[in-house]
């Protein structure tokens, strides 16, 4: 295998500061950190809004990971990680963020999250992580009114995307809009185990189906697998996509054909919008600002 | 019965006694450590735990005492009848000087041996059962003298003719529709049936003078079971695993001692009442869990995670058939005629049930009613529905249980599971989301 090999399953690792903001010491600044399976997010908010975040892959060590991600959103900024008065650990590695004052499970940060990106008209939430699926409930102040979570398994989740990237060496984030790339949509693959999905993508492609075609089948298996989630857990409108593959327009398109509604549309990310893969961080941030403001009261 | 290897066996296989006492000192020793594992974890939970607590903590450890005890009537001529449902009539064996224990398996890792016998898909008590079997894991269920095994779902079902390899089996017919007389009939014919198998294996008549006291006995012994759930309708003075345990425990300890020690438990937990020395804050989250059977010592996965959980939980109250439904209901006895002892008998573990191997006109509505109650009764906020995988009954009961539960505003959340701990990571996410959730409804 030559060192030159392009990683195709690598997406793009940044960070972004909100213009306009100017930090000041009477302040309330806090912070989320959303340590995945795949990704670890970390935001920063300035009283209750976005001022930076960074988005960065998860490593082997979650403490490293968290830390990494936090120093991503403050880098070049004129915050101090000690000028952050609460910070609130989430994600997979939760109980190992170790500058946090509390962890809270991604299910409610990613519920907060999204009602801070899209607003109170948001009902329903697919996460769509690296190891997991989510499906949550929400209420107009972006409180969990149920949820619904998927086996530990990659089928149909972000890791399980990589792996077709580098099966099929296209690039992650041109996964989606290539995958859109077919005159009739062909017939999902039969298994969405990512294991058993590539076995049966290999043998397409030997078939003589174009890579749109098998990404369309793969992506379109998973599609299905996250329609039921949202139908099993009840779909009310407005529904949005978090987490990395809310940046997949094959998958959201998708899941909106199958359910006959519309998403709310993605903030492009390029562009200096909020980015709902980081949502979970958003919200993280916003809990930290509620539980900062509760200590304080208590403090009294 | 083919111990000696001399008969075919239909379903188990031909396992050498060396790799048999390999296996089982294994499992034996891991399980020794889960046990005391869980043990010093409910110790943690709760720094000032009930000083009648040691006794149960000792009776847990299903390699110690009560087996040694058992052994030793054993040697003294008594029979033990090991029973698989709650349906067998326990009063009948006791009236028999008798020792029933109750035989389901609680390890994981010898459902990964029943694999070798039934398919992973079916439910993993009955695999793990099969597997503590093929290497004589069980304390209770090797020193069984014979088994009354209750036809309720598909999995106890065969799992009997599967244990008819190597025991004596004693099949129990229960009817699937309880609300009607000609159920209760049939019902009662087992019964009594059951009651003249017992006293011809034993030996021993079953008088009416002593199926009397085998009932005062259990009469006794649901009185100080009902004690300690009352004393968890208020302000927690008890963590739930504690009186989890407790509950399970009756299930093979000796019963007159269950009943003293559970009511030495209680006068202490009154007086902490009295001292409103709670054992957690009473804005904890209070849970209720139903669902398919949580045996001991592995199952304990879920409550830790519930009562270990950030934010926290505290199990209040169960509708399961390892937990209160072991001797919430008394059996209700007029005129101490045998007659009617019998017939007493027959309606206490048929109508009382609320197992869902049962339907009738209006569905199982008695679990339905039981879990309404309980909720109202004893402030439950949230509900866990607890299912692992292949229990068909329980997961096909869901939908019309949470749609009741929905009516009265109480959130039930389901969740499914393996005889793993390898799921522990994610199971803990999806429970601390729930008690965020419950917790939600103050915070925030």
């Amino acid at each position: 295998m030559s060192t030159t090999q392009e990683e195709f399953w690598r997406w793009h690792e940044y960070h972004h500061i909100m213009p306009n903001i100017k930090p000041a010491d009477k302040d309330i600044i806090t912070a989320g950190v959303d340590v995945g399976s795949v990704g670890s997010k970390a935001a920063v908010m300035v009283n209750g809004q976005a001022y930076s975040w960074g988005i960065t892959r998860t490593g082997s060590n979650s403490p490293e990971s968290a830390k990494k991600a936090l120093n991503f959103a403050l880098k070049d900024t004129d915050v101090d990680i000690g000028n952050i008065k609460y910070i609130v650990g989430t994600g997979y590695g939760r109980v190992n963020v170790p500058m946090a004052n509390k962890a809270i499970t991604e299910i409610a940060c990613h519920a907060k999250g999204a009602n801070f990106i899209w607003g109170p008209s948001v009902r329903t939430v697919l996460d769509v992580g690296g190891q997991d699926i989510k499906a949550i409930k929400i209420d107009e102040t972006g409180r969990v009114v149920s949820f619904l979570m998927n086996d530990k398994c990659a089928a149909g989740t972000g890791r399980g995307m990589e792996v077709f990237a580098d099966l099929l060496q296209v690039p992650i984030e041109e996964i989606g809009a290539m995958s859109l790339k077919v005159e009739k949509e062909p017939e999902p693959v039969s298994c969405t185990c990512v294991a058993f999905a590539k076995t049966e993508a290999i043998g397409l492609l030997r078939k003589g189906w174009s890579k749109e075609k098998v990404l369309a089948a793969y992506t379109r298996a998973m599609a299905v697998r996250m329609a039921n989630l949202i139908n099993r857990v009840n779909l009310e409108p407005e529904l949005v996509v978090t987490g990395g593959q809310s940046k997949n327009v094959g998958i959201v398109s998708r899941i909106e054909t199958i359910l006959g509604v519309k998403c709310l549309p993605t903030p492009n990310w390029r562009e200096g919008g909020l980015d709902p893969m980081a949502a979970g961080a958003f919200g993280a941030a916003l809990l930290a600002k509620a539980l900062y403001e509760k200590e304080q009261k208590i403090g009294e | 019965m083919s111990k000696n290897g001399t008969v075919e066996q239909r379903y188990l296989p031909e396992i050498s006694r060396k790799e048999m006492d390999e296996l089982k000192n294994t499992v034996k020793i891991a399980s020794q450590k889960i046990i005391a594992d869980n043990i010093e974890r409910m110790k943690r939970a709760d720094p000032h735990r009930p000083e009648a607590m040691k006794y149960f903590d000792d009776i847990a450890n299903l390699f110690g005492r009560r087996q040694q005890e058992i052994q030793a009537e054993k040697e003294k001529g008594k029979k033990v009848i090991g029973y698989m449902c709650l349906f067998a009539p326990t009063e009948l064996i006791l009236a028999a000087d008798a020792i029933p224990v109750r035989v389901n398996s609680g390890w994981y890792d010898t459902s990964k041996l029943g694999d070798r016998v039934v398919p992973v898909e079916v439910c993993p008590v009955i695999r793990s059962t099969i597997g503590a079997k093929m290497i004589e894991l069980s304390p209770f269920l090797e020193q069984s003298d014979a088994l009354i095994s209750v036809l309720t779902c598909d999995g106890m079902t065969k799992l009997s003719e599967i244990l008819s390899d190597q025991q004596t089996i004693w099949g129990m017919n229960v009817p699937r529709i309880k609300d009607s007389t000609q159920s209760l009939r049939f019902w009662s014919d087992e019964i009594k049936h059951m009651k003249t198998q017992i006293e011809s294996f034993t030996g021993n008549k079953i008088t009416r003078k002593n199926l009397n006291e085998a009932i005062t006995q259990s009469h006794r012994a649901t009185k100080a079971f009902r004690r300690l759930q009352n004393l968890r309708r208020t302000n927690p003075v008890i963590m739930g695993r504690d009186a989890m345990l407790v509950n399970q425990a009756y299930t093979w300890d000796d019963t007159k001692r269950w009943t003293e020690k559970t009511e030495l438990l209680c006068d202490e937990l009154e007086k902490r009442a009295q001292q409103k020395d709670w054992v957690c804050s009473p804005d904890t989250p209070r849970v209720m869990i139903t669902g398919t059977p949580m045996f001991w010592p592995d199952n304990w996965k879920l409550p830790t995670l519930v009562e270990e959980g950030n934010p926290q939980g505290i199990i209040v109250a169960d509708e399961q058939c390892s937990g209160e439904r072991i001797l919430n209901d008394p059996i209700g006895v007029d005129e101490w005629s045998m007659d009617d002892m019998l017939n007493a008998i027959s309606e206490r573990y048929l109508m009382a049930s609320t197992c869902p191997c049962f339907t009738s006109k209006n569905g199982n509505e008695d679990r339905i009613n039981w879990l309404i109650n309980k909720a109202k009764e004893w402030n439950v906020q949230g509900v866990v529905y607890y299912v692992v995988r292949g229990c068909m009954l329980y997961a096909m009961e869901y939908s019309r249980v949470k749609k009741a539960l929905d009516k009265i505003n109480v959130p039930v959340y389901y969740l499914d599971t393996e005889y793993t701990r390898e799921d522990v990571g994610q199971l803990k996410t999806r429970v601390e989301a729930f008690m965020e959730l419950l917790n939600a409804r103050v915070d925030f």
